[in-house]
């Protein structure tokens, strides 16, 4: 049976955090939340029939905050997507969290319906960068919630942390890092801030408040070295797991694999076509109400020729420490990767990339100017 | 004198630059009905779309317009329009020399400016009648009593009485066709006498060959007469001859003294029929030329390249048809390490350079990269031999150079009071030499500088208007060559010199200017891969460093929800902008980099 991975994304937060730009809508009325919770399963049971030979082995609930869901709508959900789609018993479940959303029968719940993997962010150990984040929680909610977590089972915890915050030192970053290896997680990825365009901190923060990109690049090196000594593998350039802890479900995302979506602004790859769509709660809402065909509900399409099928897969595979292996580029390709991307050679000798075993891979100084070089390497026709 | 020249008057309007010389012409075609409102685009003569954007006259064009008088007579008008720029100030002198009188159009809001006196002075140098015209009185700031005085006072020439207009809602239009009959003589030659024209214009028509735009000044001419060109002596026969009225060109049989018109000979190339030249028979002509004729010589070069290399040929198609109708625009290939295959291009001044770089761009749809603009310096070698150049890569080394010289200017700055201070500063920052300085009145002065054109090429104007708020206005002519202590200061991004940003400067500046340059490029040069060092030398001595620090960051560290067509895309636009990168050796320089470096002026910051 065909494997696929599901996205459902929940775009409700109890407030915008000042430096995020998903697609996600401040909402404190459980009733809309609900109404969109209906719409979501009405979505599911019009698309189920193209899953029928399809088995889900990774199921994320990404969002926006899906823990915002009530214990109901969490229930409703999961049995919608048990009855409606083939989920494999091993299947891996993840939830976002966010702590301030968070309570002993919600986590009961989320156990309860199979849930076996939770992503709780936290992104720093100071409450005056949590505030200035625009986080609603503090410090101490996430430490009652992470142990909750603990205590009513969850075996398999991220922890999601950033860095480059504005004012933040090197060492204040340690800090965060230490208090994270000290909650021993499964898995942690940190993320590098940006500033995007459009979001409030677009306007407030001025870039003499961040760190410099030297320092950031230290940052980035000192973490790696940090985490790698204290048991957590590096395994994407964000990512870091013990051993076996991975996260499926982003591991599809970046083996070109298969999966599809439910949500607005939500994406997926199925059948060789990346489609997203509309980000727009209230259209999404009363499209899927009013029956009409999935086709009104995407905001855009791409059939992959294969050369963008082969651009996309050696940009993905690339951002995996992992890298990439030349005789399954070739296999996949049918072209020597080195003669379709000649111009790799000179980040080899650069010392940017490595060419060990059949295997390419950026080192950790090539992963922090990773965009400059496959932007380069890349998308020549 | 005959009856037929008594009822022609030739005239000019000349201005400063938005003092309404344009809007005045298209009112008085109107007032005389040679064009209806209807028919009538906005500033009917200046046809180029370039022209009416920044309002400014680039090529002289002739209308012939007929014209009722109140005493009931018939009189044919020739109204000449003029460049009104300095940069084409020999053009406006032969378009002045076609006429016998010119309008003086002076704002009422502003009054006098450099261009004003400028213009103004070269009238008077052509003998012609000047009636001045106050314009714009139906602004609120405007202040004909002061104008008038300030004419009377600075040009010396009557203005009680002068006509006062706005000729923007069309007012007192009357007074001003007055005053052109009245005012201004009308021509006087012989149509018996052996024939001489003088060409004031041409352009090339793809359908006629050149068509050439001359005042008769004695005799008389037809289709089918034989022709030459004086100065080179080309012969031609006369295909047609005609007028030019606001819609074009009407034929007619002949053309005699007094009268302004065209004439078609199957001319090939525009560069036969210079502006200037004297028209005569080909058999018993006129002995001698009209007085006054020379070449038109670029003064300010730059180098030309496509931003595409791919698009030379575009590029030398593009300047051999703007070419076509501006034998001033020189042109020739030069190679550079740094941009490629190219032009070293020649100009008349900063203006026509400005107009030719926009209108390659515009018309041609070409995007070019241009090269810091430079002057012709002359030397002296130690071996005797002198040497003329135009492309600062070619400077000869220190020890070969026995002694340099560099063109002067000598520059006329119009400024209110309160600006005199910061522009005295800037004329000295640019190694001017003060000459005089001249009250116009209470409010405003004029001052006299010889400025190296070296010094004004760059940014000179842009940081002359930055410190007058933009009141200050400038006017220059050639002066002499001077000797002077020129060093060649080159460039090197990673070790190698990158001729295209090499250029001379007079030993005194060469540190500060260098510092200042090695700083533009640090800031305009995108970081990349390793460090890129920035060096200015003179020879092999550098006198200023900078370093573009290693790139280390340029990563998107986040996951996106399996969005990966926005990662894609960000990666994909990353990569357009990396195509429009010149390679200079190991280093990745943006076009804009190089157009940055040339603007020195930090007045405004």
């Amino acid at each position: 049976m065909r494997s696929l991975g599901l996205y459902i994304h929940i775009p409700f937060c109890l407030k915008k955090c000042n430096y995020c730009d998903f697609y996600s809508l401040p909402c404190t009325q459980g009733a809309q939340i609900s109404e969109y919770t209906d719409a979501l399963l009405l979505h599911l049971k019009t698309q189920s029939h193209l899953y029928t030979d399809c088995v889900f082995d990774t199921v994320f609930l990404g969002g926006g905050t899906p823990s915002l869901l009530s214990c109901d709508d969490i229930s409703k959900l999961f049995s919608a997507l048990r009855e409606n789609l083939n989920i494999a018993d091993d299947a891996e479940i993840s939830t976002e969290a966010n702590p301030g959303t968070l309570d002993k029968e919600k986590l009961k719940t989320l156990k309860d319906v199979g849930v076996n993997r939770l992503s709780i962010g936290l992104q720093s150990s100071f409450d005056s960068d949590l505030k200035r984040l625009g986080r609603v929680h503090t410090l101490s909610d996430f430490e009652k919630i992470y142990s909750l977590a603990r205590s009513v089972g969850f075996d398999n915890i991220n922890i999601d942390i950033m860095y480059a915050l504005p004012y933040q030192t090197k060492s204040d970053f340690l800090k965060t890092l230490d208090y994270v290896v000290e909650k021993s997680p499964e898995h942690i990825s940190s993320y590098c801030l940006k500033i995007e365009r459009g979001t409030p901190f677009f306007k407030t923060v001025d870039e003499s408040s961040l760190p410099s990109e030297d320092t950031q690049y230290e940052m980035y090196l000192d973490m790696c070295d940090f985490l790698a000594k204290n048991g957590y593998e590096q395994y994407e350039i964000s990512n870091f797991a013990k051993q076996g802890k991975r996260c499926r479900h982003n591991m599809k995302y970046w083996l070109s694999e298969e999966y599809v979506s439910l949500g607005p602004s939500a994406h997926s790859y199925f059948n060789g076509v990346r489609y997203s769509y509309l980000p727009n709660l209230s259209d999404y809402v009363s499209i899927i109400k009013r029956g009409a065909m999935p086709k009104a509900l995407t905001e855009e399409s791409v059939t992959m020729s294969e050369n963008e099928k082969r651009d996309e897969y050696v940009m993905l595979k690339m951002r995996l420490c992992d890298g990439l292996c030349e005789n399954e580029f070739k296999s996949r390709f049918k072209n020597d990767f080195i003669s379709t991307y000649p111009s790799i050679e000179k980040y080899i000798k650069s010392g940017h990339i490595t060419h060990r075993n059949g295997n390419f891979s950026f080192t950790p100084k090539g992963f922090f100017v990773s965009n400059y070089i496959l932007s380069d390497i890349l998308f020549n026709n | 004198m005959d009856e037929k020249q008594k009822k022609i008057r030739n005239f000019s309007i000349i201005a400063h630059i938005d003092h309404g010389k344009s809007t005045l012409a298209d009112r008085i075609l109107e007032y005389c009905n040679a064009v209806s409102k209807r028919e009538m685009e906005e500033q009917l003569l200046d046809n180029m779309e370039l022209e009416k954007e920044r309002g400014i006259t680039i090529k002289a064009r002739a209308v012939r317009i007929e014209y009722k008088h109140k005493d009931g007579e018939e009189y044919v008008l020739n109204l000449i329009d003029t460049p009104g720029h300095v940069d084409f100030n020999y053009e406006v002198s032969r378009s002045l020399n076609a006429c016998e009188g010119a309008l003086l159009v002076v704002d009422a809001t502003q009054g006098i400016e450099a261009q004003t006196l400028a213009n103004a002075y070269l009238a008077v140098d052509c003998n012609l009648e000047i009636v001045p015209v106050i314009n714009k009185i139906d602004l609120p700031s405007a202040d004909v009593d002061r104008v008038r005085h300030e004419i009377e006072d600075v040009i010396g020439i009557v203005a009680d009485g002068c006509p006062a207009v706005s000729a923007k809602v069309g007012l007192n239009i009357d007074q001003v066709l007055d005053a052109i009959i009245d005012g201004i003589p009308a021509p006087s030659g012989d149509e018996n006498k052996p024939l001489k024209c003088l060409i004031f214009d041409s352009y090339y028509n793809s359908y006629l060959g050149v068509v050439v735009y001359v005042r008769v000044i004695d005799g008389t001419l037809k289709a089918g007469d034989k022709i030459k060109l004086m100065s080179s002596g080309a012969t031609y026969d006369v295909v047609e001859v005609g007028h030019l009225d606001a819609f074009g060109l009407q034929k007619c049989d002949t053309l005699s003294a007094g009268d302004v018109g065209y004439i078609t000979a199957s001319i090939k190339n525009i560069s036969e029929t210079r502006v200037g030249d004297t028209v005569t028979t080909a058999e018993n002509g006129a002995s001698e030329p009209l007085q006054g004729f020379k070449e038109a010589l670029p003064m300010v070069f730059s180098g030309i390249y496509p931003a595409d290399g791919a698009r030379y040929n575009d590029l030398r198609e593009a300047l051999e048809k703007l070419q076509l109708n501006d034998a001033a625009l020189s042109f020739e290939p030069e190679t550079s390490i740094a941009l490629g295959f190219g032009f070293r291009c020649g100009f008349l001044g900063l203006l026509h350079m400005e107009i030719i770089q926009e209108r390659i761009e515009r018309e041609f749809n070409l995007d070019i990269i241009t090269t810091a603009p430079s002057v012709i310096y002359k030397i002296e070698k130690t071996n005797g031999e002198t040497i003329f150049i135009d492309n600062p890569s070619n400077f000869p080394a220190t020890d070969v150079i026995k002694t340099a010289y560099e063109p002067t200017v000598r520059a006329n700055i119009i400024t209110p009071v309160e600006f005199v201070g910061g522009i005295m500063d800037l004329c000295q920052d640019r190694r001017g030499t003060f000459k005089d300085m001249k009250y116009l009145d209470a409010t405003r002065v004029e001052l006299h500088y010889v400025l190296p054109l070296n010094e004004i090429v760059y940014d000179f104007f842009d940081a002359l208007k930055s410190r007058s708020r933009g009141y200050a206005s400038l006017d220059y002519e050639f002066s002499e060559y001077v000797e002077s202590n020129l060093v060649k200061l080159d460039f090197l991004l990673n070790g190698e010199i990158v001729d295209a940003l090499t250029f001379i400067v007079h030993s005194e500046k060469a540190y500060p200017r260098a510092r200042k340059i090695a700083e533009k490029l640090k800031d305009n040069i995108s970081r990349q891969l390793f460090e890129i060092p920035i060096q200015a030398a003179i020879g092999s001595k550098v006198i200023a460093r900078e370093t573009v620090k290693a790139l280390r960051k340029d990563v998107l560290a986040k996951c996106y929800g399996g969005d990966i067509t926005r990662k894609k895309k960000l990666l994909e636009k990353q990569k357009e902008g990396k195509k429009k990168m010149r390679r200079l050796g190991s280093v990745e320089v943006t076009p804009e980099a190089f157009m940055a470096v040339l603007k020195l002026d930090d007045s405004e910051k």
